[in-house]
């Protein structure tokens, strides 16, 4: 018998078997469909969390220092930090103030939350901290922090969205009602995210006293270091900077800690996120498994006697076992195909839902990985009856009960 | 001679207690164009021994000869082709195949010969005109009465035009009326010079036969010779 033959065969049995074709194709689908799927938004939401941590601005430590005398934390720490040289890029506070920014007719608590321009307050040495260019104008210089200007540095977006096409230099806008002059404009470092941190207006953290209900003495603020590796000694220092002021807690207290410690954990808890989901996909994908056997094997007596019937009208056993081969790999390599394309989609339509559109791509070798476990064990299971029965003498299996 | 068996045995469980001799050591010899029936009370091993003739089954003792040759040295695809090409079977319960149609099912042997696509389609087509279905080509066997289900068994062992027909209980499940006319084919096809082995447990039935061959625990106990034969000459 030629091969054209065998697949003629296959796809009669397939066709006339539907039911049994279709559970078996739905056992490889789902199997292959949600391992993707579940991997892919596993790893997209690991590269959502590595995109806070960058957006976050690594090489970065938290310190936060408050003193019974009254003495501003901050300039302690500023003034320290700028005896160790070229170890430290930067130090400011980058907290946030809740308050309505507004230019002629715009204000702020009348866009959308996203566009909404955020007032941060900073120090000369926020740009370093937070790594913004000046594009144009100047950025805040110490003066403005010693003598409390009124002054502020726009971000692109902020920018943009108060001013339109005017140019923002040297024109005042108010906070809370308060005046603050347009001294320079960010470059522009985020423009994909549709809350970007171009939506930054930067004031001196001195100039905070004018906004009403607003402290300006903020605990924290951030050390940026030039590297990972240094990191860790910058922060020591500060540490015991901090205790030598305090004396454990005498007179204060404070702390330094790095986003690198946080971010270790968290991608500890992340690598453990992964292997559970990884798990539950392992097991959609045996239980997917089971299914293409249960079915496979429920069928194998009514396959059996049909083997009988074409070994006894002169079947040889060779044509026996291709026919059965062919059609378990047409039925599991178009439901794994099948598979691929619903695992594909499944895949687009979680970074849709869960990551704000951000393109998700299921990985090759899950993918792959996937499609081969499944479609070699329906074939494994599909040709059973064959090389079971076609071994047998062909009167036991027309028995077959 | 075209079938020789020589102390033929065929033992399940052997050695065991509940050992079953279906064939007890049966010598047989048939010649080419007869038509014997094989004929025996339920159990009396008369379908083993079908299924040993038909190369379905081997013996567990004894010689077979087909056409001179033995059989036990014969690889699986030799008996594979003897059986596609040399006997047509008809089983008692049709073993049809369920997902084909009368067409596809009378096609089935001729696809494992090779025939090509529109001769095969023409030999099936005749052979289901033969035995009166041709209209009935594309239903499946469920869509079939049990006469007709048993044409098609009968056109699909004739498609080939195999010089041996074997036949289980052909009219098992018939009335009468279309079980004289399945005897009937079974005449005919042996009038053209197939040699016809029909197995019954009817007497009635068996009586049509040229030659009755009675099985009894395994063993024969009857051998009606056969009667003169004009182109043989000779009794058996």
């Amino acid at each position: 018998m030629k091969f054209g033959q065998a697949v003629k065969m296959a796809v009669k049995s397939i066709l006339a078997k539907k039911g049994r074709s279709f559970l078996t194709m739905l056992g490889i689908i789902i199997g292959i469909a949600s391992v993707m799927t579940i991997v892919a938004t596993v790893s997209g939401y690991n590269a959502k969390m590595m995109e806070a941590f960058e957006a976050q601005g690594t090489n970065k430590i938290t310190v936060s220092l408050n003193l019974n005398s009254g003495e501003s934390g901050f300039e302690k720490i500023y003034d320290y930090c700028q005896g160790l040289g070229s170890d430290v890029v930067g130090v400011s506070p980058a907290s946030q103030i809740w308050t309505t920014v507004k230019y002629g007719a715009k204000a702020s608590d009348t866009m959308d939350w996203q566009e909404q321009p955020r007032v941060y307050l900073g120090s000369d040495q926020y740009s370093k901290v937070s790594s913004f260019e000046v594009a144009r104008g100047r950025d805040l210089s110490r003066l403005d922090i010693e003598e409390y200007h009124q002054v502020c540095v726009l971000g692109a977006r902020a920018a943009r969205v108060l001013f339109d096409y005017a140019d923002p230099l040297r024109q005042s806008i108010t906070i809370s009602g308060v005046p603050f002059t347009v001294v320079g404009i960010f470059a522009e470092k985020d423009a994909e995210s549709s809350y970007s941190v171009d939506s930054t207006i930067l004031i001196p953290y001195t100039a905070a006293r004018f906004i009403p209900n607003t402290d300006g003495s903020s605990s924290e603020c951030y050390v940026k270091v030039k590297d990972s590796q240094t990191i860790n000694p910058v922060m020591q220092r500060i540490q015991a900077y901090i205790n030598s002021l305090t004396q454990d807690g005498m007179y204060g207290w404070g702390y330094a800690y790095s986003e690198q410690q946080w971010q270790d954990e968290s991608s500890g808890v992340l690598t453990m996120i992964s292997v559970v989901l990884g798990g539950i996909a392992g097991i959609s994908l045996l239980v997917g498994g089971i299914g293409i056997m249960n079915i496979m094997l429920v069928t194998v007596t009514e396959r059996t006697r049909e083997i009988g019937i074409r070994r006894a009208i002169g079947a040889e056993r060779g044509s026996i076992v291709t026919q059965f081969l062919v059609e378990a790999a047409m039925i599991c390599g178009v439901g794994g195909v099948i598979g691929i394309i619903i695992g594909y989609g499944g895949t687009h339509l979680a970074g849709l839902l869960l990551f704000e559109g951000m393109s998700l791509y299921p990985s090759a070798e899950i993918t792959l990985g996937a499609f081969a476990f499944s479609v070699s064990l329906g074939i494994l299971f599909g040709m059973y009856p064959a090389i079971k029965a076609s071994g047998l003498q062909p009167v036991v299996a027309l028995r077959a009960e | 001679m075209l079938i020789t068996l020589k102390d033929v045995y065929k033992i399940y469980g052997e050695g065991l207690e509940s050992e079953v001799r279906a064939l007890d050591g049966v010598s047989l010899e048939i010649d080419y164009g007869e038509f014997v029936a094989i004929a025996g009370q339920s159990g009396s091993g008369k379908s083993t021994m079908m299924n040993v003739l038909g190369c379905l089954d081997i013996p567990t003792y004894g010689d077979y000869f087909l056409a001179g040759q033995d059989v036990s040295e014969l690889s699986d695809r030799q008996l594979s082709h003897i059986r596609n090409k040399q006997i047509g079977f008809i089983f008692q319960g049709y073993n049809l195949i369920p997902s084909l149609n009368a067409l596809e099912n009378v096609e089935l042997p001729l696809i494992y010969q090779g025939v090509g696509v529109s001769r095969r389609r023409d030999m099936a087509m005749e052979a289901l005109e033969r035995v009166g279905l041709a209209a009935r080509a594309k239903h499946l066997p469920s869509e079939m009465s049990g006469g007709q289900q048993q044409r098609v068994a009968i056109a699909r062992a004739i498609a080939p035009a195999p010089p041996i027909i074997m036949a289980d209980e052909p009219t098992g499940a018939l009335d009468s009326r279309t079980g004289l006319e399945v005897l009937g084919f079974l005449q005919q096809l042996n009038r053209e010079g197939s040699t016809v082995l029909l197995i019954t447990h009817d007497n009635g039935i068996a009586a049509t036969a040229r030659r009755i061959v009675r099985l009894s625990d395994g063993r024969i106990v009857e051998d009606h010779p056969q009667q003169v034969d004009w182109y043989k000459g000779g009794g058996a």
